[in-house]
């Protein structure tokens, strides 16, 4: 066992972090950063695009690893960017590089919200056991807006999938690239939140003392750190394995661990947290988005038990 | 970054399980439910060991010079899963494989290592740790037991108190007060528990006839060689052997294959088909996945020759949440089996479970420890 990374993987991590610094300038308004629910990160998108980074699952000896070390790199960004479809889920899908954005849907949610539907120009369906490759731009959308800070839309009506590339029986993988993914984008966002509001506590003064003296604040961003830590090394062994079980428990722990997370770093952030001029929203509400997708955790933990211990319908 | 054990970490792992193979049939009936530090196990350990000992499998990770074979630390990790998961066949020897042995590796006299190392690799001995006192359990600088120097050695005075394995562990890894306060004038010795003017007295828990003992010092001499390290500077070595105390033990494992038992014994009730009790059981093996791994990064570390940091914390945080879960499962959906002799398995992983956020520091230590070292939060007034 070697948990360190590989030189050629600290260079790729490297090179995500100059990009990710370099392209995190918020929008402004008058001199001063615009008071929004999100903003996308269109910098880095054409970064990441220019050096051919979001085709890293398929070069030459890199893979879904490599993959998964892009989108927790860029996940951490202030700006939403969108990479889980185009750099992990759509090219270990398909085999193949597929348009950008890439949206992912259950066909039961296309009416009703799902990430980059707005902008996506592949959308990639979960259809009970099948995945269907479907181009987004021949696609009636409705742009939402809503309090996620997420580029959201959603199909006018229901969805024709018959025009779309069926993969036969490839619904499991996709679920499992999914919850991959998933589990990598909110690791990156908790680890953000929690280390925003770890400087927010450390220079906020109360009572006389910094919020973050204090040890109902100490110990409860503490269990934040240990359940976000957890989320990464479980998405990172799941990038590793390929295992379904591993993917799902990533993503389960993930979504057990959104809400209280999400809590704790509003009440520490206290009233500047519920403005739109604090950065912390960027990262929790998307998480508050991440915890119901997928049919939220009570789904992946049904498939986790199914993959643990299986044969549990014939108990 | 590769996830998977090489060839010597799988070779290891069977060696061990050869030697499993023999404990008795009855092991989860009889012995295990009751503790490692039950009569019933620690008895059953001094062959078990003798055992591993003859097959060189109780330290391969220490260096060969003192017993070892200079293998990596993966095996420490290796054999306390295939260890633990049962019910620490061992009993108390992981004490001193764990951090008893590498503390008199750092701090002892040759003369030291020479007599404890040796028999610690030829699991000669049971050990017990003497650190918690009646006014200081997890605040160790409250602690008031003194060795006060005498010509050839010094005179214990005091008690301690929930001294697991105290009352069959052959040797003491003590602390005791050499004047000063708090931190200051913290001594180690290591003194075998038969030193005239030592008396232990068990103490009934709620989850083990055994776990617990009371031990009084009254005018107790021991040689000026009991003493590990110098005066007063107990509290470095304490520090320095937390890292191994605290992630040592692999609780994840015994809580992974306890639940794998409990999910056997649903699946058969019938109880498998409430959705929410499957739901609980994958997020309690989320936690215990999530406690391996940090556990895991710890001991990269440490293979590695890297100093111990914060890490160590996370993942003894995370250990006490995955044991809570699974023991949780236990008490939500099959109470009936903590009953006498209805499950010694289940028993047993409850057992050690709600010791967890106690044993080797309380939880909340564990999260002050967090809080300043990963966190870098300022200390509370």
């Amino acid at each position: 066992m070697d948990l360190d990374f590989t030189p050629e993987q600290q260079a790729l991590l490297a090179a995500l972090a100059r990009m990710v610094d370099d392209n995190c300038a918020m929008p402004t308004e008058n001199g001063v950063v615009a008071a929004v629910k999100w903003a996308r990160g269109v910098g880095l998108e054409c970064a990441l695009e220019a050096g051919g980074f979001l085709d890293v699952a398929l070069a030459e000896g890199c893979g879904a690893l490599e993959a998964a070390l892009l989108v927790a790199e860029c996940g951490r960004s202030p700006l939403v960017v969108e990479t889980a479809g185009s750099a992990l889920i759509g090219p270990l899908l398909a085999g193949r590089s597929l348009s950008r954005p890439v949206a992912v849907a259950r066909a039961e949610d296309l009416t009703r919200g799902v990430r980059f539907l707005d902008t996506a120009k592949t959308l990639i369906v979960l259809d009970g056991e099948d995945a269907v490759l479907l181009r987004a731009g021949d696609l009636d959308v409705i742009p939402l807006d809503g309090p996620y800070a997420w580029p959201l839309g959603r199909l006018a009506t229901g969805p024709d999938l018959s025009s779309g590339e069926r993969l036969a029986g490839r619904g499991a993988e996709l679920e499992r690239l999914w919850r991959l993914g998933l589990a990598l984008e909110a690791g990156a966002a908790l680890r953000a939140a929690i280390d925003f509001t770890n400087d927010y506590v450390k220079q906020r003064m109360v009572f006389g003392r910094p919020v973050g003296s204090f040890q109902a604040v100490q110990h409860r961003l503490s269990i934040d750190a240990v359940r976000a830590e957890g989320v990464r090394w479980l998405a990172l062994k799941a990038a590793w394995s390929g295992d379904a079980a591993d993917a799902a428990l990533a993503a389960l722990h993930a979504q057990r661990s959104i809400l209280q997370v999400v809590y704790d770093c509003h009440q520490f952030n206290g009233a500047l947290g519920m403005t739109l001029e604090h950065a912390l929203h960027f990262w929790t509400f998307r998480l508050r988005w991440l915890v119901g997708e997928l049919g939220g955790w009570s789904r992946q933990a049904a498939s986790a038990a199914e993959l643990i211990w299986p044969d549990a319908s014939a108990a | 970054m590769d996830f998977a054990w090489d060839e010597t970490d799988e070779a290891y792992r069977a060696e061990l399980r050869e030697v499993i193979a023999d404990l008795p049939r009855d092991w989860w009936e009889n012995y295990a439910p009751h503790g490692p530090a039950s009569p019933q196990v620690m008895d059953n350990a001094r062959g078990f060991n003798a055992e591993l000992a003859r097959r060189d499998l109780v330290v391969r990770h220490w260096p060969s010079a003192y017993g070892g074979q200079d293998a990596d630390a993966w095996k420490q990790i290796v054999i306390s899963e295939e260890m633990w998961s049962l019910g620490e066949p061992r009993s108390s020897l992981y004490l001193g494989a764990n951090w008893a042995g590498p503390a008199i590796m750092k701090f002892g006299t040759e003369a030291q290592k020479q007599k404890y190392l040796r028999a610690i690799a030829e699991a000669k001995l049971l050990w017990c740790q003497g650190f918690s006192e009646p006014e200081a359990g997890t605040d160790l600088g409250n602690m008031k037991t003194r060795a006060d120097p005498v010509p050839g050695g010094y005179v214990l005075n005091g008690s301690k108190v929930w001294t697991s394995y105290a009352a069959r562990a052959d040797i003491m890894f003590l602390l005791a007060r050499i004047g000063g306060k708090g931190k200051g004038g913290v001594s180690c010795f290591l003194i075998p528990t038969d030193t005239p003017g030592i008396e232990i007295r068990p103490i009934r828990g709620v989850h083990s006839e055994w776990d617990f003992n009371e031990v009084f010092f009254s005018d107790a001499f021991v040689p000026s060689d009991a003493l590990l390290g110098e005066e007063g500077n107990g509290w470095a070595i304490v520090q320095t052997i937390i890292h191994y105390e605290r992630i040592g033990a692999a609780r994840y494992e015994k809580s992974a294959r306890g639940l794998d038992h409990l999910v056997g014994i649903l699946k058969a009730r019938g109880q498998w088909d409430d959705p929410v009790c499957r739901a609980e059981c994958a997020a309690a093996r989320s936690l215990v996945e999530a406690a391996r791994l940090l556990t895991y990064r710890v001991i990269d570390g440490r293979a590695k020759q890297r100093e111990p940091g914060a890490e160590t914390y996370l993942a003894r945080y995370a250990m006490i949440e995955a044991d809570h879960a699974v023991a949780n499962i236990t008490s939500t959906w099959l109470p009936d089996l903590l009953i006498d002799g209805a499950d010694g398995h289940a028993r047993a992983q409850f057992n050690s479970a709600i010791t967890a956020g106690i044993a080797a520091g309380a939880a909340e230590v564990q999260l002050n420890m967090v809080s300043g070292r990963h966190l870098g939060l300022p200390r509370g007034a």
